[in-house]
């Protein structure tokens, strides 16, 4: 019975050690996660791509993680973008917003989140998903109207 | 036995999804998966937390912070701060760094979609001190951009984004594109 419990214990414990990390490429799309999670201008289809280009510009700006979205549908929050450790409002992520790239990094997860190290960025496909062709521009302000 | 299944039972109540939105006077934004919470938490480097790599300061702003929950260990992702203005938590928590604190805000939960600890920061509050509301990108923001003093919220005015716009355009696409988009969209 001790045996048993140590182990039950051991196993349960585990998610509160440090993650292990696991080498990956990936392909997917530099998102916004906040509006990509939190729907807040609407369903996950319309915040990607260029549709939503300008808003992921003004959130990674200013810090809000951004995501790699990748052709599986899991969401990696990036936490380091490159030779560059910034990712909360890098340069480097502000110029790779809604393209589409393959990235080698470090993965992680923990407690219901994924994570990646992106270390290098292998190949950018430009800005590839054209949802603005399905939805306009979300949200409808993001493109001010040209002046009389 | 009995022994054994009350400790089963603490051991395993962290793991089981909490209700932390007792006490919390979080402002609903309408999200669809919003959860009001207010817990106690430390404030940490993401980075350093995932991998043991932990520069001084929680990287001084350039890493994204996270709260790692007091009752159950739980680390959830600081994404955005109080303001309605597409701004995120790191000016927030940052001075917070490594701090044990007390915030309220808005849990993002939902098993279907599947997303959780997710969380947006509304208040902070270090020990007995007063609550601060995390609402300072904005002015941060300012103080760092002198010359981009003008009407407009701060997005409309930042000399990155402006310059990002001004090389490929609202779409990302081109100047060619957004030429014959905003023809379309304002005709």
């Amino acid at each position: 019975m001790r045996g048993y419990f140590a182990g039950l214990l051991a196993f349960l414990a585990a998610p509160a050690l440090a993650a292990e990390g696991e080498r990956i490429t990936v392909t997917g799309e530099i998102i916004d996660t906040w509006c990509y999670y939190s729907g807040v201008m609407g369903g996950p289809d319309s915040v990607v791509g260029s549709a939503h280009h300008t808003c992921a510009l003004w959130c990674s700006a200013s810090g809000i993680p951004i995501g790699l979205l990748a052709e599986d549908g899991t969401v990696y929050t990036i936490l380091k973008l490159g030779a560059q450790d910034n990712a909360t409002g890098g340069d480097t992520a502000l110029t790779l917003a809604s393209h589409t790239v393959t990235a080698d990094g470090m993965a992680y997860e923990r407690d219901g989140i994924n994570y990646i190290i992106v270390e290098k960025v292998v190949e950018d496909m430009g800005i590839v998903n054209r949802t603005h062709e399905d939805y306009d521009v979300v949200p409808s302000f993001a493109i001010p109207e040209p002046k009389e | 036995m009995i022994r054994f299944a009350t400790a089963f039972a603490l051991i395993a109540a962290p793991l089981a999804a909490q209700d932390f939105s007792e006490n919390s006077e979080a402002r609903s934004w309408n999200l669809y998966a919003e959860v009001p919470a207010l817990f106690e938490a430390k404030v940490v480097d993401v980075m350093c937390e995932l991998t043991g790599d932990c520069p001084a300061n929680c990287g001084d702003g350039d890493r994204q912070l996270g709260l790692l929950r007091a009752a159950d260990g739980v680390l959830t992702m600081a994404t955005k701060n109080n303001q309605p203005a597409f701004t995120g938590a790191v000016v927030d928590l940052l001075p917070y760094c490594n701090q044990d604190v007390t915030v309220d805000g808005m849990l993002i939960e939902d098993e279907d979609f599947p997303v959780r600890n997710i969380y947006l920061v509304q208040r902070i509050k270090a020990g007995d001190g007063d609550w601060a509301k995390a609402s300072e990108f904005t002015k941060v923001w300012a103080a760092e951009n002198p010359d981009a003093k003008g009407k407009g919220p701060w997005f409309r005015r930042d000399p990155r984004i402006l310059a990002e716009i001004e090389k490929d355009g609202y779409l990302g696409l081109g100047l060619e594109t957004d030429k014959e988009f905003k023809e379309y969209l304002f005709e």
